[in-house]
């Protein structure tokens, strides 16, 4: 953290508007778990008041870094940056834990977050059938696919790629995936507090795409496309699927079929909404399929409650996590909805992951299943 | 640091999670949204009244001293350690126990939060009122506490006018009971209003039941713009006096226009000198015809615009504008001391006068907005803390502001409590003899002074 960041915590008025957005201070209801308590402790820390002990990375560490603090507080704050700047200050100054060694250990020798062999990021890629295989023998593309590493891995949400690969097919785009040349982007890094790492990634990913002459990089997962959009220093056109999509759709390359009447409720997700402001084309998207109705979510837009899968919190403290899942089914069970749509991978396997823990038949699909649902119905 | 004895005995009441004495702890519980802050010894979060029960026996035999807190919202340093001892921190009692719908009231825990209750009676087509800027994370507790009010005050009063009754823990552990479901009780001395903004000095509440009333069923806002605040002050006075009971009527200086002009959606013209947000609600004839009689008014006393919210968005676009006052008061400066200044409504003119002159004379930018309709102000002194010699200045600002106050038959503080930020000030509002009468509640209910010391007593 800057000097200059420090003398801002004096902005912080105090008032407390933020405990009431905040998931992870609602669930333990201890002020060192809002966003005002984390302001404090930091400055508390810059001024020399307070050691950084154990504690400290316990503190920080429970955060989902969704910034909904952030959309109320009334002197512009944005306490998960203060967050972010803490955790760096841990690593810095304490080293890394077991878990974030783990995880810096994974990245930096997989180039993947599941230490999983790297050239099988593609493998879901042998279960699509009747599409032409410009897999990895296609060494030229107007579009590169980057699938990202949750996808890529977990078995519960490789059918996004899958479906978003059947919707750039129908619509007849040129694109490639990146396969074994494809590098987590660095966006857990970014949150683990080791952000230094992060430049060896970036570095490789738009190395990669530059050799495949792509002109657009595609993103299912906000995480990935928001880390590029963040920090990586291109110029290259990068956007995400559900912009892409509504795009396709907007220029008649796409053509949705009726389905029958379903009540489709959409999840904002944090890097999708808040961090890119991303709201109404995949509400667009929804809306342009025929007999599908859109529901609202009580805390919808800016105002979207987070999925308990951002921050690493899940790594961190998959037991608060797990609840904070289980809140958003509950208000998901709240409207009403058949389905509940999100366009992010981590999103879905969150809250899919939790309604299965709880035997919930609870229908979660990314905005690519629906859409591919209205290709094919 | 408390006798490891003690620790473990409160350990033992409230289980691992509940009792905190680590210093990232402790320094999470030394503030609220009061700029002094004190280091606590110990934070402690019951969950059930027995609980409290239990600690406060120990606290009296150990002499422990005990500062409860809700959300930590206020704006007079009440829930901070000034003294040091421990903090009981409310936030984890949040059950609403009971809402009684032919009893027409609520018995919450006094954790619960202000708008979580507001949600939970609407939807039973009840209406709970008092409504603090910092409702949407302020605890009942707190609010009873400090006799919390809001912009609806003016219609529908502020928390005392709603509590019934209470259940109070005593300073040696000793639970009681104080009034109940009805609104008649004239048995004994009123222990219940005698509790609501004691400021945690008297007893712990632990239990709140609270008066509801029907939802209106419409409302309606409206905007005044005049060329001076002093035309804008003159017409809150006469709309009361006329016998015209809005929900709210707000008052926004030039200064405060300024700030908001750019935020939000909001337009305010370029020689606004003031501004008047109206708010009625009841039935929709009522205030159809209400609402005209207001914007009348306010052309009659020299408004140079009255706008009439002609939808819900409309309307919702005014008042948001009026939300963010706090924060771009913020905004502006390095630091901002808000005021809370009460006169007899007549005397707003005259308040509003002494403060622009106030602040000419100390040199120092004030903006004020008002609930005018019952003569509460907060001047808000856009300063910087770091400045010593700006803050001596801030400092008489204040001292003079609140003679003048005072003088005109106001009081100290409308909704923000006393507390640790204006007790030096209470010899201008109290003879010695009402102040020694305090005390020696203070002493029937806390001999060992073991509640909240340090706070205005």
């Amino acid at each position: 953290m800057e000097d200059n960041d420090f003398e801002g915590f004096d902005r912080c008025a105090k008032c407390g508007i933020c405990l009431a957005q905040c998931p992870v201070y609602k669930e333990s209801l201890l002020e060192k778990a809002s966003p005002r308590g984390k302001i404090q402790l930091a400055k508390f820390y810059k001024e020399g008041r307070g050691t950084l002990t154990e504690g400290y990375r316990g503190i920080y560490g429970q955060c989902l870094l969704c910034g909904a603090c952030a959309t109320v507080c009334p002197t512009g704050m944005k306490p998960h940056e203060i967050v972010l700047g803490m955790r760096e200050e841990i690593v810095r100054e304490r080293g890394l834990d077991d878990r974030g060694s783990r995880l810096v250990t994974s990245i930096q020798q997989s180039h993947n977050i599941s230490q999983e062999d790297n050239e099988e990021r593609g493998e879901w890629w042998e279960e699509l059938k009747g599409l032409p295989g410009h897999r990895v023998e296609k060494e030229q593309a107007e579009v590169a696919y980057f699938v990202g590493c949750v996808a890529s891995f977990f078995p519960m949400v490789q059918k996004i790629p899958r479906n978003m690969a059947r919707i750039l097919d129908q619509a007849g785009v040129d694109f490639a995936l990146l396969c074994g040349e494809e590098w987590c982007c660095g966006f857990p890094l970014l949150a683990a507090g080791a952000p230094e790492k992060v430049r060896d990634l970036s570095q490789h990913n738009v190395e990669a795409v530059r050799r495949l002459g792509a002109e657009k990089v595609l993103f299912s997962c906000p995480s990935c496309y928001r880390t590029w959009k963040e920090h990586y220093n291109t110029r290259i056109v990068l956007q995400h699927t559900a912009d892409c999509i509504h795009e396709l759709i907007q220029s008649e390359k796409l053509h949705l079929k009726p389905l029958a009447p379903v009540r489709v409720a959409y999840h904002d997700s944090c890097d999708l909404g808040r961090h890119s402001g991303v709201y109404d084309t995949p509400r667009k998207v929804i809306q342009s399929i025929p007999g599908v109705t859109l529901v609202e979510l009580e805390h919808n837009r800016a105002g979207s409650l987070c999925c308990g899968g951002g921050g690493n919190l899940e790594t961190v403290s998959p037991e608060l996590a797990g609840r904070l899942a289980k809140a958003k089914i509950e208000e998901i069970k709240q409207s009403g909805a058949d389905v509940v749509v999100t366009a992010c991978q981590q999103c879905v396997r969150t809250i899919a992951s939790s309604a299965r823990r709880q035997r919930l038949d609870l229908k979660v699909m990314d905005i690519s299943e629906l859409v591919c649902i209205a290709l094919e119905s | 640091m408390l006798p490891m004895k003690t620790q473990d005995d409160l350990r033992t009441i409230v289980g691992e999670d509940g009792f905190f004495t680590e210093p990232e702890d402790l320094a999470s519980y030394s503030y609220d949204a009061f700029v002094k802050e004190f280091m606590p010894d110990a934070v402690i979060l019951p969950r059930s009244t027995q609980e409290v029960s239990r600690i406060m026996k120990v606290a009296d035999r150990e002499g422990l001293k005990i500062v409860a807190r809700g959300a930590g919202t206020n704006l007079s340093g009440n829930s901070v350690a000034r003294q040091g001892g421990m903090i009981m921190s409310f936030t984890r009692m949040n059950r609403i126990v009971e809402i009684d719908i032919p009893n027409r009231c609520a018995v919450v825990q006094p954790g619960v939060v202000n708008a979580d209750l507001q949600k939970q009676v609407m939807k039973k087509g009840f209406f709970y009122p008092p409504d603090p800027a910092s409702m949407a994370v302020c605890t009942l507790g707190g609010n009873v506490a400090l006799n919390a009010g809001g912009p609806r005050a003016v219609k529908y009063g502020v928390t005392r006018d709603y509590v019934l009754g209470l259940e109070v823990v005593l300073a040696d552990g000793e639970i009681i009971r104080t009034g109940g479901k009805t609104i008649k009780n004239v048995s004994g001395y009123d222990l219940t209003r005698l509790m609501v903004g004691s400021e945690g000095t008297l007893g712990i509440i632990t239990e709140i039941t609270l008066r509801l009333i029907p939802q209106p069923k419409a409302s309606k806002t409206l905007l005044a713009v005049f060329s001076t605040v002093e035309e804008v002050a003159e017409t809150v006075s006469a709309i009361v006096g006329a016998g015209i009971v809005p929900t709210t009527l707000e008052l926004l200086d030039k200064v405060i226009i300024d700030l908001i002009r750019n935020v939000g959606s909001a337009s305010f013209p370029l020689n606004a000198g003031g501004v008047l947000l109206i708010e009625v609600d009841g039935d929709e004839d009522a205030i159809e015809k209400e609402s005209l009689k207001i914007a009348e008014f306010c052309r009659d006393r020299g408004a140079v615009q009255v706008e009439v919210a002609k939808t819900q968005e409309e309307a919702e676009k005014l008042w948001q504008a009026r939300r963010s006052v706090g924060g771009a008061v913020y905004k502006a400066c390095r630091s901002a001391v808000v005021e809370d200044a009460v006169v007899p409504v007549s005397e707003l003119p005259r308040i509003i006068r002494t403060i622009g002159a106030l602040s000419k004379k100390y040199n120092l930018k004030v903006g004020v907005n008002a609930h005018a309709g019952d003569g509460n102000l907060h001047p808000s002194i856009m300063t910087d803390v770091r400045n010593k010699e700006e803050m001596e200045r801030v400092e008489k600002f204040i001292d003079e502001m609140y003679e003048q106050v005072i003088a005109m038959g106001g009081t100290l503080s409308g909704e923000h409590g006393i507390g640790i930020g204006k007790d030096k000030y209470m010899p201008l509002e109290f003879s010695r003899r009402a102040i020694d009468l305090m005390r020696g509640i203070k002493k029937v209910f806390d001999p060992k002074n073991l509640l909240n010391p340090g706070s205005f007593l």
